[in-house]
């Protein structure tokens, strides 16, 4: 058991939890004998808890041909319940306790959550444990559920953003599963009525306690809530086998994509890099989310010419964040219209080269650090914000001690490393441009 | 790389630098202030609300609302240019932002306690000395018409749906347009008309002043000072929008698309805070709680027949619902509507969705709910509804929203919990009975298919499904009845709307 001390939040500044570390609740950590790993938060939360079942594996497992979408689809059968508590009765029992329950996918992980009043803690523990163990679903279940998920697919068809992001990865990435997007390719979609027993062995070898890691946050008394879940999840047999997921070779020439959308959107503009994967000691992954402050933030050089000057950009966004492996880094701008575009890219294109040439000033970086630190500060409210906010770096690296990791790393993020970052890492050759332009 | 972070990009942010040491003001702030202390909060949370909303656009200049207030808190201030203001707030991982409404505007705002000082006197620049700078009205205005004509039209079916919902039930009613305008009204908006704009509603005798969080007795003592400094002056309100309707209407917006969005709805006489709103609540939660699998249409349309992502009912106004789970604050209105949100079909279930959705709110109003379902919904109320405001900003968002509403402390989510314990069946239905009545409403319909789907409405041609895959007997059983269950819509009350024409003005 590691047991971490801190500062209770409430008595924090920015500069004594620059002392202290950032993470600012006690936390206890432990890892049963099949692997389970169970981290507690407790936290003042006027009586509410967060559970979190986190499951490492996301859409970058789905290495097989024709399975995209696969983890996002299993999370739409994991609430289709068990032979003890079938899913009606499992709807039944989280409506009747008020909980707050959902999941989502990702590239990287799968996460289940519930918010609910601490006295059903024993009930949710129970019922998380038994689903996570003993899903069982017909086929008729399976086949009703991808009519949701192409429902879900088809909403997202009328977001540009989503149609962008669908052709830039299938255009960035040759082999690594990076190459499709959470939801998956539309035929691989369109087939999953076929693939029942395809799931049940994505569940047998995804689903094991080796690969999940459950997250409890708020008024909870840690010794009592590890009994509960060394009782309910202790049997739970380990077997997980990573699957081989295909390094991207290095790519050694400019790509760019011409996206057509149905209507008559503003045109939309990604200019994007390979990025490393993320190690919260990596400097290089550190200086990475500053640059993207730095190039894209509501203080940069690009917003003050393209949004507030120029106008001929409505919305500029920075994505730095690093992946479980290594992913895209990239500015997107929604642009005010077709014909401003090509100025629009230039104008990043020039803003790099700025940072390429010119660290920056130090002054600017110090801010962008305490934007940082302030934004993970106030990020954590509730037991169920705690939570939310933690379980990309809990499914990353396993636990929380990335986060005091990542904020010491970005301390030691000097202009310099900025510059030779942006430097080393957005070359031509290494860049992929994707612009999507209404069409009647 | 998370693009769809970027469609949920927040709207707003905005302010400036240091308050005024002026003499007392001879008359003081109106409005009580609305205080939430909570000592353990190391934040602080900022509301300030005005009845300066949309429904106060003078005709021909719909969207005045909205860029006076987006002009304050996304704009210049006398002291900083709006780029300096960024440079200010950046820091401090702070930001105010605005919502605008029919009927409200609310500045909101949170910051680390920290930097509690330098934020306010930017929080209170805004909103004592805005520029009104015409670079800025240009960039607002331009991205206002972007969200009517490109976004709205052309982005979000979803949200498109709901708009031409709202727009055809408020036709020519103060509510008839929507927060952010109209095209041709946006287009005629200068700067004198937003000076005047907010010397007129934005007064010491409007503003209520709301806090939340870490904060001192020092804190609303001063910002009740520098507020007092507003011009006097209450405007009259329009009276609440009297709309009837009478039997069905359809307004289909024809724009090409791979999926159906459908929403529909009617005005309601019951408000938060009245007697019958509880348990009329209590109804459509077991209806159509939002994003939640305990919504009953969300059981009959998604989880037995796969059509689509999700199928929810409201009471209240609900923007944002594709990317809120919980219900926002600061929307209050006096006229609500209760609406229907099925979410994209494709685009050959339309008509039959379309009928299982009116066939069960009928049969919701016809047989009402059972006591297990009345039971159930009730004990997941008393819980769920704890989630609806819990962080130190919602709290006072619910709270500022009960001084609108003229609910008394503890609060519409306290009064509504204890309600619950005495609350009955025969209440609940009996509520429906008085307030729900789907042979008088307006659906609006996006689809590629509008003359065929008009048609095939006015016609009653039955709307049989079929399925990739195999479903239950007792659900095919179903898909018969609502296959050919009546609309009753006549085809002079089906309206087809090209895109381009919705919002114009």
């Amino acid at each position: 058991m590691h047991l971490k001390v801190a500062l209770p939040m409430v008595l924090l500044t920015l500069a004594a939890a620059a002392l202290a570390g950032v993470f600012p609740y006690r936390y206890a950590s432990h890892t049963l004998a099949n692997g389970l790993t169970v981290i507690l938060v407790p936290m003042p939360a006027e009586g509410l808890v967060a559970y979190y079942s986190i499951v490492r594996t996301g859409s970058r497992d789905e290495v097989e041909p024709g399975r995209s979408g696969f983890a996002h689809f299993f999370e739409h059968m994991m609430f289709r319940g068990t032979e003890r508590v079938p899913a009606g009765e499992y709807d039944r029992l989280v409506t009747a306790m008020g909980a707050n329950a959902n999941a989502y996918t990702t590239d990287d992980y799968t996460c289940y959550h519930l918010s609910f009043a601490a006295k059903d803690l024993p009930r949710v523990v129970e019922l998380e444990a038994d689903r996570f163990q003993n899903l069982a679903y017909s086929q008729q279940d399976f086949q009703t559920e991808a009519g949701a998920v192409y429902g879900e697919y088809r909403k997202g068809r009328t977001n540009p953003f989503e149609v962008l992001e669908e052709a830039l990865r299938d255009t960035a990435f040759e082999v690594h599963t990076y190459k499709h997007t959470t939801i998956g390719f539309e035929a691989d979609i369109a087939a999953m009525p076929g693939m029942l027993d395809y799931s049940r062995s994505f569940f047998t070898r995804h689903y094991r306690p080796d690969n999940v890691v459950i997250l409890i946050t708020g008024e909870l008394d840690p010794a009592a809530t590890l009994a509960l879940v060394r009782k309910h999840y202790e049997g739970w047999q380990p077997g997980y086998r990573p699957p081989q997921v295909p390094a991207e070779p290095q790519q050694r020439a400019p790509r760019r994509v011409q996206v057509p959308y149905q209507g008559r959107t503003l045109p939309l503009l990604a200019v994007t890099w390979k990025a490393p994967a993320f190690d919260p000691a990596d400097v290089e992954v550190a200086a990475g989310l500053a640059l993207g402050e730095l190039l894209a933030g509501p203080t940069s050089s690009l917003y003050r010419e393209l949004v507030l000057h120029r106008r001929t950009v409505q919305r500029l966004l920075g994505q730095f964040e690093a992946q479980r492996d290594p992913g895209l880094w990239g500015v997107i701008a929604q642009v005010a219209g077709d014909e401003h575009l090509e100025e629009v890219e230039a104008a990043i294109i020039d803003a790099i080269a700025e940072v390429q040439d010119h660290a920056p000033p130090e002054e600017q970086l110090q801010a962008i650090k305490r934007h940082l630190r302030y934004s993970f500060l106030m990020s954590l409210e509730t037991p169920d914000r705690l939570a939310g906010e933690l379980a990309r770096t809990v499914a990353l690296t396993g636990g929380v001690e990335a986060v005091d990791t990542f904020f010491a790393t970005l301390e030691r993020v000097t202009p310099a490393a900025v510059q030779r970052l942006a430097a080393a890492r957005l070359r031509p050759e290494r860049s992929t441009v994707a612009v999507l332009k209404g069409v009647e | 790389m998370r693009l769809l972070a970027a469609a949920a990009f927040a709207l707003l942010l905005a302010s400036c630098a240091g308050t005024r040491s002026a003499a007392p003001p001879a008359r003081p702030v109106a409005n009580a202030p609305v205080l939430l202390p909570v000592p353990s909060d190391p934040t602080v949370s900022f509301s300030l609300s005005f009845p300066a909303g949309s429904q106060m656009d003078p005709p021909g200049k719909e969207g005045l609302a909205y860029l006076t207030a987006t002009l304050m808190a996304e704009g210049a201030t006398a002291r900083n240019s709006y780029a300096a203001i960024l440079e200010q707030l950046y820091p401090m991982a702070a930001g105010y932002q605005v919502r605008v409404d029919v009927e409200q505007v609310t500045f909101t705002g949170r910051v680390h306690r920290d930097n509690l000082t330098a934020f306010t006197d930017l929080l209170l620049d805004a909103i004592l000395r805005p520029a009104f700078a015409a670079d800025d009205l240009e960039r607002l205005r331009q991205r206002a018409l972007a969200h009517l004509t490109r976004t709205l039209r052309y982005s979000s079916d979803e949200e498109l749906g709901k708009a031409a919902l709202y727009t055809a039930v408020f036709a020519g009613t103060p509510y008839g347009h929507l927060p952010v305008g109209t095209v041709a009204g946006l287009k005629a908006i200068s700067v004198n008309d937003v000076q005047r704009f907010y010397r007129t509603h934005y007064t010491r005798n409007t503003v209520t002043l709301g806090l939340g969080g870490g904060f001192d007795d020092g804190l609303p003592r001063r910002l009740l000072a520098a507020l007092a400094q507003l011009p006097a002056g209450a405007p009259p309100l329009p009276p609440p929008p009297a709309v009837s309707l009478r039997g069905r209407q359809v307004v289909i917006v024809a724009k090409p698309g791979p999926a159906t969005a459908i929403s529909f709805g009617f005005p309601i006489r019951v408000r938060r805070g009245q007697d019958d709103f509880y348990p009329l609540w209590v109804a459509n939660s077991w209806f159509g709680e939002h994003r939640h699998s305990s919504s009953h249409l969300y059981q009959v349309i998604r989880e037995a027949r796969g059509l689509n992502y999700g199928d929810y009912s409201y009471i209240e106004h609900f923007p944002e619902a594709g990317w809120r789970t919980m219900p926002p604050v600061n929307v209050p209105r006096r006229q609500q509507l209760f609406e229907v949100w099925i979410r994209p079909v494709p685009n050959t279930a339309a008509h039959f969705a379309l009928r299982a959705a009116v066939r069960e709110l009928e049969k919701l109003v016809a047989e009402g709910l059972d006591e297990n379902a009345f039971a159930l919904t009730r004990d997941f109320l008393a819980s769920y509804s704890l989630h609806y405001a819990d962080t130190t900003a919602t709290r006072l968002g619910y709270a500022v929203d009960d001084r609108f509403y003229g609910i008394a402390p503890p609060g519409h989510l306290v009064r509504f919990r204890q309600r619950l314990a005495t609350m009955t069946r025969e209440e609940v239905n009996a509520a429906v009975g008085r307030h729900l009545n789907p042979q008088h409403m307006v659906i609006a319909i996006v689809t590629e298919r509008a003359g065929e789907l008009a048609a095939a409405l006015a016609s009653e041609a039955d709307s049989p499904i079929t399925y990739d895959t195999p479903k239950p007997p007792q659900v095919l059983a179903e898909d018969a009845l609502i296959a050919r269950h009546p609309l009753r819509i006549p085809r002079e009350r089906i309206r087809i709307v090209p895109v381009d024409e919705l919002f114009e003005r």
